[in-house]
């Protein structure tokens, strides 16, 4: 399958500054893509590039194959964004801003505007001066404006900022339903990481301006990681362990013992302890979250 | 091409839709209907007209014959001893401003209200775009940015249009209700050939329309491009009142002392200094002036067109 959204080796100088190093990234039809990092770390900037706010200093951003920077026009048609805060034009009302946006595309019918505001719950406002939203629903606004021409490439810089729980999730599960069922591919930035774990199918961390890691979000369950065994007696099964595996470090607490253990020795462990004649009443896996993996890869809220 | 018109109702929306504008129209129409009622309240009426005419002639004749005058004045003063003995033989009497046609071509001299009132919205333009952020959703659509920077220069401009119509059609109505139309027949003078000729004032009164739509062009297209360049609404509006209401007087100046400041833009931006015989620097022409108004307005546009195409928007 050819990548929806490709990144060759990109970079960005402003001044004598290198702000984005040799960032290459593939983002497919139907995923929705997590990209996250500290404050500072690049996201916006790399977003600018991507939707051609700004120029590439070297490197390749290529939309269903088109060269942004050489193929604009063709390329973009392609990709409905919100690029940080989503300004509206405040003296207007919310459906004359999209009438707005809709004139400047080819193809978005007044019926596709009224399916769109339906679609992200603006009806009841969306005459109303935009000066009168609320955030979360300027948010709204902002995301109906992306959809309007049906895109293929969606780019979503911080979409749930501002958002209420419900609207989170309504966000979310539109997002989810997007890809799935009509194979858009999305990018998401943002910095609420429980969020990014429940919406994403991959994700990038980049810090400093440099691509840390590409994972999968099933991946992060099948890390070294800390597994609660629900065991009697626990003095017991705490001495098969360190007999077994002296590497592995072991915390006991009430239920039972906590072990920071290798996936695949799962099973080697619980054989053991069995065969000792240790009572296993339960194995729970405490997967580590987005979270802490991002923590750990990026060295804990360090700003450049 | 239907796209660029799309991209023209846009900026249409944008200008029509706030408040800031619909002040200025107002104030525009306000003046303009003050301004009759001014003049009716003032205005008074010269004992003999005849009189001031021969007085007039006389002190042309005096100018021309102390001799050490420049050529294009001389013919200016003669066009005109001509055209006063041809009022006097044919009992052809000056337009005084209270009346319908006065009214109306000293309305022209308003059109530097409506210069300003460009100049506001072009300076507001871009810069806006870039101080509300919406430049950032405004360029990422399949349009290339000279178009939407050409839309909105043409909507600028087209706003520039509509106040001229108005102030026009304003001061018609307001002259003709307060000076009445009877003097409507009334023909203007003009020198052609060597001979004078009467003529409609209607193609009077348009021609100074015309003619002080330079400094609207102009200006209107200095205060855009300033706009895009430093993308700051108040550095545009600033810069560009500035030189509309002090260039002329800064390159008057220059201009007594040296020849180079006919190339300066303000010495060619008046142009109805042609009609009034008296060249900022002798020996410029009507033609010099339009080539170089001409060469601004290509520098200018060009200027921020580039800067506009290339700019990285991290707004
Ligand atoms: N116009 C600019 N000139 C110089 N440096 C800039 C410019 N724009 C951004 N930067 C720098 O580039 C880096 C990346 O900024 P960017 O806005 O892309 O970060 P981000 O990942 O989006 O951060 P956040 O999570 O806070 O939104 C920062 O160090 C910032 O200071
Ligand atoms: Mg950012």
């Amino acid at each position: 399958m050819n990548p929806l959204l490709q990144l060759k080796n990109v970079r960005k100088d402003i001044g004598s500054k290198t702000i984005i190093h040799d960032l290459s990234l593939e983002v497919f039809a139907g995923e929705v893509f997590g990209f996250l990092g500290p404050n500072g770390a690049g996201k916006t900037t790399t977003i600018r590039m991507i939707v051609g706010l700004m120029d590439i200093t070297s490197g390749e951003v290529l939309i269903n194959g088109i060269d942004v920077a050489k193929n604009f026009e063709k390329a973009i048609r392609y990709v409905g964004a919100i690029v940080e805060n989503p300004e509206m034009y405040k003296f207007l009302t919310g459906y004359q801003n999209l009438l707005h946006y809709a004139r400047m595309t080819s193809g978005v019918t007044k019926d596709r505007i009224d399916e769109v505001i339906k679609l992200v719950g603006l009806e009841h406002r969306i005459h109303d001066k935009v000066k009168t939203y609320s955030l979360g629903m300027r948010q709204r606004l902002g995301l109906a404006q992306a959809l309007l021409h049906r895109p293929s490439l969606l780019i979503l810089d911080e979409p749930t900022n501002g958002l209420d729980p419900a609207g989170i999730r309504e966000i979310r599960d539109y997002l989810r339903k997007l890809a799935r069922e009509e194979g858009l591919g999305i990018v998401v930035s943002s910095h609420l990481l429980s969020e990014m774990e429940m919406m994403c199918d991959r994700f990038a961390i980049i810090q400093h301006g440099k691509l840390v890691t590409i994972e999968a979000v099933q991946e992060l369950s099948k890390q070294a990681q800390k597994v609660l065994w629900i065991v009697d007696p626990i003095e017991k099964a705490a001495q098969v362990v360190q007999e077994r595996f002296p590497h592995y470090h072991i915390q006991q607490n009430g239920q039972g013992i906590e072990v920071d253990i290798d996936y695949h020795d799962i099973p080697k462990l619980n054989a053991a302890l069995v065969a000792e004649h240790v009572q296993v009443y339960g194995i729970q896996v405490l997967a580590k979250s987005l979270e802490e993996r991002f923590l750990e890869m990026t060295g804990g809220n360090e700003i450049v | 091409m239907s796209n660029f018109f799309s991209l023209i109702r846009n900026e249409n929306m944008k200008i029509y839709y706030r408040f800031g504008t619909w002040f200025m129209i107002g104030l525009l129409v306000l003046v303009a209907v003050a301004g009759a009622i001014i003049v009716k309240t003032s205005y008074r009426e010269p004992t003999d007209w005849r009189k001031e005419v021969t007085a007039e002639t006389a002190s042309f004749k005096a100018s021309l014959e102390e001799g050490n005058i420049s050529k294009t004045y001389k013919d200016y003063l003669t066009q005109q001893l001509k055209i006063n003995e041809y009022r006097l033989k044919h009992d052809i009497k000056p337009i005084a401003s209270n009346t319908f046609w006065g009214y109306l071509e000293s309305s022209a001299g308003m059109i530097s209200l409506v210069t300003l009132f460009t100049i506001i919205v072009a300076a507001g333009s871009v810069a806006s775009e870039f101080s509300w952020g919406t430049i950032k959703l405004l360029l990422i659509r399949p349009t290339n940015r000279a178009k939407i920077l050409l839309s909105k220069y043409m909507a600028a401009l087209l706003f520039a249009i509509g106040l001229l119509v108005l102030l026009f059609a304003v001061s018609a109505i307001s002259g003709a209700a307060l000076f009445g139309i009877e003097t409507i027949k009334e023909p203007y003078l003009a020198y052609q050939n060597g001979e004078v000729v009467e003529k409609s004032m209607i193609w009077y009164v348009l021609q100074m329309y015309a003619l002080n739509c330079a400094d609207l062009v102009m200006m209107t297209t200095f205060a855009f491009m300033i706009s895009t360049v430093f993308r700051n609404q108040s550095l545009a509006i600033g810069l560009a009142t500035f030189s509309l209401f002090i260039g002329p007087q800064i390159t008057y100046f220059l201009a007594m002392k040296f020849d180079w400041a006919k190339y300066l833009l303000f010495a060619n931006t008046n142009l109805s200094q042609y009609l009034d015989g008296m060249p900022m620097v002798e020996g410029m022409t009507m033609s010099f002036s339009i080539m170089m108004l001409l060469l601004y307005f290509l520098v200018f546009n060009a200027l921020a067109w580039l800067i506009f195409q290339k700019r990285d928007i991290a707004a």
